[in-house]
């Protein structure tokens, strides 16, 4: 009378195995789960027990213990509905007829629906990619099939219960997931050659696309800084198999995987900013990701950058330090990849006409460096690049001829791109100078004699501290390979040096 | 020299009477002495001094409630002088004036008020032409030995004081508040480097005092009080600047104006000072010009600091050269975007030719917009 399932459960974006324990002993009729279950493993039951009748099978009136092994592990999701069901109907059945040698190294995932048939569930993809190389294959609802086939792990699809205990007693074949070709996505159907003017943006958007550095842009209203950003996305290179499967786990995680694709554009992350701190950077007493770990390896853009809560603007902190977030919580802590780039964008003084030239600022210097303090200084020192956008003149903006396309400047930042992944030996994201370590600053960083005496200069005359001159370094090297020029010039540091407005001394005048 | 007691009563007095040095100069002389105006009931003030009723109630209620010898402490404390009116150390030229303050809380311990002066005042607001002035103006007479004073207020005040202090001369500061409640609050840096370099901070306010709307222009004749001139830099009609101009006009004290283009309303205060007579001033010379001949002992040497921005003005590069030409052409400054436009320079030739500006010092970033700071 006792049936063993086997199943997963998520920890964080990381799957690991749960074995379903169904006893059905002689008592007063009574089902219970053990194993630390919440709601919605608990109310499994009323859903179980409706599908085995509407499937044409009994659940003997008895006394019912279903146990999640590891015990001690929280359980969540409505995946469990599956293995249950399943075990409920082998430990019933006397001969145990079901517990055929297909049950041993198998996992089933599955929410089951009140007549029978079997709905989607989330987080399929990370689930399944811990069974890689294990032996294990697995059966999965028919609308998760593509993502499950992204996996590399065997998998079949099923549509009901009856099909899925049909197939366990060798009468009917289930039909294997096949797995679709990956092609690369574009990100962003919009394109830069529709911003008129602000060519100093747009070349610092290029330079942070090519080296995946953090860019903030201070502008006041109507400059051009949302548009610009939503067109970022498109700077940046195609996504590599990796990166798209790493950033699926995480929207599987979140149940984002509409399609069962894998997420083969870069993600662009633009959440409000009355966004709560958990929200942004993941968390909840189920720990779920936040949108930091849904932009990994994309893009997160926050406009209105100091009207986010402050603990929110410094939650930003550990994910811009180790391009991860750890969501801690008593009975455990999990680890969500965020590696994205930063693209705020951010008002120069409260009511936005600091500069302008023809409305008047109405702010006191008080009331702006109030309002420039809210983002603060390791958060600002985080941020490789600052550009400032002025709102344009008419004899200007009608001058100006049409921007660049967004596929040539794409082509200029793929050539860097390609340099900094020869240089660091990596693929995807994680080869760009953004991530240099110190011992990679001092291999690809010497600066010749000339470039040396004009850093020298900034620090002493500009104000500048250490920290802005590594990022000023890391700004050049990137300049460097967009040139293709194996060492970093004069003019690289030159022009770095201009995107680092927010650590002058003096940042507006008196 | 006043006793202890005296001083008290002084500051009683001043206290009470906060916008009237006039009258209260006119109570100490008709009394005798402070101490004796302490002395004095409402009733006396009404049938005998003119007061309204009201007012010498008032008066006579703050006066007793003032608790002096708590400000004295507080100014010990605090290194802060309080010198009456009379006293030898009293500023000479500010003592010449028809209501001197009663008392004057100077910060600074050594403030020599005996050194020649000229005022220098203007808008809060001002423009990168106004900014660029002051800074040349008042780093020119820094170095040639005169001390500048201005009311620590922003924009022309500010700069003005930051570049004397930049240039490691004197200049004093007359405040609109108690000197322990400097006003505005961003200046308080600036205050002390202010100190640091032999200049001061003077108040006739009670050291708690916070800002008020009246004490602004009444601070303006002390301004304008400690000078043998006042150099209106920019301003409109209505602004505080031409209280100071005339604040200078009745003390007997030479104004002078920097030109501004005519249609520039902060240029409306200036130009129409020269229209009716001021002096009009373009350069350190002119001022000097202006000065009484007591003022200019020093016989003026070779500006050695301008012909140091000449040579590293011929160092630049040629695209340097083109920015500043461009970015001299448009009074309000232009964007790096503008200026990469005009020149038709890529923008990371822009970028280096503006760093290498800025190093030099002659290029600056206001709000966004490349303006002269200094000219070649």
């Amino acid at each position: 009378m006792l049936a063993k399932i086997s199943t997963l459960a998520l920890r964080g974006i990381e799957g690991c195995f749960v074995s379903t324990e169904v006893f059905i002993s002689a008592g007063l009729p009574s089902y219970s789960v053990v194993g630390l279950p919440d709601a919605s493993v608990k109310e499994a039951r009323d859903r179980v027990m409706a599908a085995i009748r509407s499937s044409g099978f009994k659940v003997p009136p008895k006394r019912i213990t279903v146990n999640l092994a590891p015990a001690e592990k929280k359980k969540t999701g409505t995946h469990f509905d599956l293995p249950i069901a399943l075990g409920l109907i082998a430990a019933a059945e006397d001969s145990g007829a079901v517990l055929s040698e297909k049950l041993t190294n198998t996992v089933f995932l599955g929410e089951l629906a009140l007549d029978g048939s079997i709905r989607p569930v989330a987080g399929v993809l990370p689930m399944l990619v811990s069974l890689r190389n294990s032996g294990f294959r697995a059966v999965v609802p028919e609308q998760n099939a593509a993502e499950a086939a992204l996996s590399g792990v065997p998998c079949f699809m099923a549509s009901s219960l009856a099909q899925v205990v049909s197939w366990l007693k060798n009468e009917q074949q289930l039909v294997e997931c096949v797995r679709s070709s990956f092609i690369p996505g574009h990100s962003s159907d919009l394109d830069f050659a529709d911003v008129k003017g602000q060519n100093f943006a747009k070349r610092a958007m290029e330079i942070a696309a090519a080296g995946f550095h953090n860019i903030l842009l201070v502008g006041p209203p109507g400059a051009g800084k949302s548009m610009l950003a939503r067109r970022f996305g498109g700077l940046l290179p195609p996504m590599t198999e990796d990166e798209a499967l790493e950033t699926t786990k995480i929207y599987s995680v979140s149940g984002l995987v509409g399609s069962g694709r894998l997420v083969s554009q870069r993600p662009f992350r633009e959440p409000h900013h009355t966004i709560s701190d958990a929200a942004l950077i993941g968390g909840g007493s189920n720990p779920r990701p936040g949108e930091v770990s849904l932009a990994h390896n994309g893009v997160l853009f926050l406009d209105e950058f100091p009207e986010f809560s402050r603990a929110a603007i410094e939650c930003l902190r550990e994910p811009l330090e180790s391009w991860k977030v750890t969501v801690s919580r008593v009975r455990e802590s999990v680890v969500y990849p965020a590696r994205f780039i930063l693209v705020a964008a951010m008002n120069p003084c409260p009511c936005g006409y600091l500069g302008h030239p023809v409305r008047e600022c109405l702010c006191s210097p008080l009331q702006i460096s109030r309002y420039r303090a809210r983002v603060s200084g390791p958060i600002l020192d985080r941020i490789d690049i600052h550009v400032k956008l002025a709102p344009m003149r008419y004899e200007d903006w009608e001058a100006a001829p049409c921007g660049e396309k967004t596929e040539n400047i794409a082509a200029r930042v793929l050539k860097a791109i390609e340099i900094q992944r020869r240089r660091y030996g990596a693929s995807g994201a994680a080869a760009s100078n953004a991530f240099m370590t110190a011992h990679d600053m001092r291999l690809y960083c010497s600066l010749p004699s000339g470039a040396s005496n004009v850093l020298e200069t900034a620090m002493n005359r500009l104000g500048f501290s250490a920290r802005s001159l590594d990022k000023i370094l890391r700004v050049a090297r990137t300049i460097a390979d967009l040139e293709g020029s194996a060492e970093i010039k004069k003019q690289h540091i030159m022009e770095a040096v201009q995107y680092r407005i927010m650590d002058k001394n003096d940042y507006g005048g008196i | 020299m006043a006793g202890t007691g005296e001083i008290q009563a002084l500051l009683k007095l001043n206290a009470a009477l906060p916008f009237g040095a006039d009258r209260a100069h006119m109570l100490v002389r008709k009394c005798g002495s402070a101490g004796k105006v302490l002395e004095l009931s409402a009733a006396d003030l009404f049938t005998e001094f003119g007061f309204t009723l009201d007012a010498a109630e008032k008066t006579v209620r703050l006066m007793r409630e003032f608790d002096a010898d708590a400000e004295m402490g507080l100014a010990v404390k605090n290194g802060i002088r309080i010198i009456a009116s009379g006293d030898p150390d009293y500023p000479r030229q500010l003592a010449a004036i028809y209501d001197p303050p009663l008392v004057l809380y100077v910060k600074g311990c050594s403030a020599d008020f005996s050194m020649p002066a000229v005022s220098i005042v203007g808008t809060r607001h001002p423009s990168p032409y106004g900014l660029r002035m002051t800074a040349e103006i008042a780093s020119g007479l820094a170095e040639k030995g005169i001390a500048v004073a201005s009311g620590l207020a922003r924009g022309i005040d500010s700069a003005a004081h930051k570049a004397v202090t930049e240039a490691g001369g004197v200049t004093w500061a007359a405040l609109g508040t108690g000197l322990m409640k400097i006003y505005p609050p961003e200046n308080r840096s600036l205050s002390e480097k202010i100190i640091e370099c032999g200049g001061a901070l003077v108040s006739e306010y009670p050291l708690m005092q916070t800002a008020r709307p009246a004490s602004f222009p009444r601070r303006n004749r002390i301004i304008s009080g400690l000078s043998y001139g006042v150099l209106v830099i920019e301003g409109t009609f209505k602004s505080g600047s031409l209280i100071t101009a005339r604040c200078a006009l009745e003390q007997g004290r030479e104004v002078m104006a920097l030109p501004g283009l005519a249609d520039n309303e902060k240029a409306q205060g200036p130009n129409y000072l020269i229209k009716n007579g001021a002096c009009l001033v373009e350069n350190t010379e002119d001022i000097m010009a202006c000065l009484p001949a007591e003022a200019v002992k020093k016989k003026i040497s070779e500006n050695s600091r301008r012909a140091a921005k000449k040579r590293a003005a011929l160092s630049l590069s040629p695209e340097a050269s083109d920015i500043y030409d461009a970015i001299q052409k448009e009074e309000g400054g232009l964007t790096p975007d503008e200026l990469a436009l005009r020149t038709g320079q890529s923008v990371p030739a822009v970028s280096a030719a503006l760093f290498e500006l800025e190093v030099e010092g002659f290029v600056c970033q206001v709000a966004g917009r490349y303006v002269i700071k200094q000219r070649i």
